[in-house]
């Protein structure tokens, strides 16, 4: 058993050595096989010849093609408007279905400005024109109104007059202290403009006592 | 955590999970209220039948590019639960044989999608240009290596621009889901309704040449047939 495990070991240096060989080889051997190539005859003359042609080939893989044509230089420029750029907490833009509020502040939530853009992109969009987009119009809200889309804040009316939202079905709440909350469900499509005009009425006194029994 | 508990709490987030989103109209406080209506057997159902400028404020999908719109309000009496079928409602051409049943959503929605123009369709931009100036020497003549003198040179050349074409709006297959699922949220609710019901339907009607035809609303009820008036 000894014997078989020392011979398996060898076995395997043996072969790692052969290995390497091989690799200093074909990576040394490309300025010498011209003169293997002459100084040899017959079948040595045939794997010379194969050996320069794969020289040949490695020294095409190694070679820089410097294409001109293809150098661009490019800049670019983007603007990201709407919730993003508020930074206090709890007026931080969360992905639809997530609901902060409920559960308490949490780290665990996606925070655009923490994560890549890249780990979530869908999230990172905001509400600015896309092709692909649908555009809602918000009207007769109050400046200072909230706007909520699916339960999750999404900013104040007076930044959020237009949004251009992928297409879907969403649930626009904008509510106002003192008045009574608009709640519609609207319905997205691409390339198609939807005006809702979310005139917010002032609460009766029931609606305030509720209010307050809920604070 | 108890295992009732545990198994309480995860029994609502199924439910929750698959709870469907509340369906139809609010119905209006009686069938009165609707300028067609009728009873029969303590049922009151009113209708009311939506011009097409009604159904563009009424919905974000055209559904005046496929359909009729008939608002349909259903008051079942006290403790008698309604079964309802979306098969019990024809749509007929007042005095005529053309009748037809209320369309589904999913078919709705495959109409209503827009098809985009083909990829192979291009539009190609052509534009020429021509151009004459003066230029005062001398100046070094870059082709020839030698100093010349100035005067006027033309140019002429041609701008060619392809470009595929716009995708429509509306186009999408999100679209066609969102359309799918405006115009499902917004139907008649099938099933047993224990409480006033309301929801539109949707009657794929070919157009008729004749614009002072009128429409009637048959309702089987229990094997009865009641015919409302559209006007």
């Amino acid at each position: 058993m000894k014997c078989l495990r020392i011979f398996v070991l060898c076995l395997g240096i043996f072969l790692m050595g052969s290995a390497r060989g091989q690799t200093t080889s074909s990576g040394t051997g490309q300025s010498q096989t011209p003169q293997t190539n002459s100084a040899t005859s017959g079948q040595d003359t045939k794997a010379a010849t194969d050996t320069s042609a794969d020289a040949l080939q490695d020294e095409h893989h190694h070679k820089f093609h410097v294409r001109l044509g293809t150098i661009s230089v490019g800049a670019g420029y983007s603007h990201f408007s709407g919730p993003f750029f508020n930074p206090f907490w709890p007026y931080r833009f969360y992905p639809y279905g997530f609901y902060p509020y409920s559960f308490g502040y949490s780290p665990f939530f996606y925070d655009p400005f923490f994560y890549s853009p890249f780990y979530a992109p869908g999230y990172f969009r905001g509400f600015s024109y896309d092709e692909g987009r649908g555009q809602v119009k918000l009207t007769d809200a109050p400046k200072t109104a909230e706007v909520y889309l699916d339960g999750a804040y999404a900013g104040t009316a007076n930044k959020l007059k237009t949004m251009w939202l992928d297409p879907g079905a969403y649930d626009l709440s904008v509510s106002a202290p003192g008045a009574t909350p608009f709640h519609q469900r609207i319905y997205v499509l691409s390339g198609k403009s939807l005006k809702i005009a979310a005139k917010l009425s002032p609460q009766t006194t029931q609606e305030k006592q509720k209010t307050e029994e809920k604070q | 955590m108890k295992p009732r508990r545990c198994l309480a709490i995860s029994l609502m987030c199924v439910v929750s999970l698959f709870a469907e989103a509340p369906r139809g109209t609010v119905p209006r406080s009686a069938a009165d209220r609707y300028p067609s209506h009728a009873e029969q057997n303590g049922i009151a159902i009113g209708v009311t039948l939506l011009t097409p400028d009604q159904a563009r404020h009424a919905f974000a999908s055209d559904v005046n590019r496929c359909c009729l719109v008939v608002e349909v309000a259903l008051y079942p009496p006290k403790d008698v639960p309604l079964d309802i079928s979306l098969n019990d409602f024809v749509l007929r051409v007042t005095g005529t044989d053309v009748a037809t049943k209320p369309s589904g959503a999913k078919v709705l929605a495959a109409k209503l999608q827009k098809k985009n123009a083909s990829p192979h369709d291009r539009d190609v931009t052509v534009s020429p240009t021509v151009g004459v100036g003066y230029e005062s020497g001398p100046v070094f003549d870059p082709a020839t290596g030698q100093r010349r003198g100035g005067g006027v040179y033309t140019s002429a050349g041609v701008g060619v621009g392809i470009g595929g074409p716009q995708p429509q709006p509306g186009s999408s297959d999100r679209d066609r889901n969102t359309m799918e699922l405006e115009l499902s949220e917004k139907g008649l609710p099938e099933g047993i309704a224990p409480a006033p019901v309301a929801g539109y339907l949707y009657f794929s009607l070919p157009a008729t040449k004749d614009k002072k035809a009128t429409h009637q609303l048959e309702y089987t009820l229990n094997g009865n047939k009641v015919v409302l008036a559209l006007p």
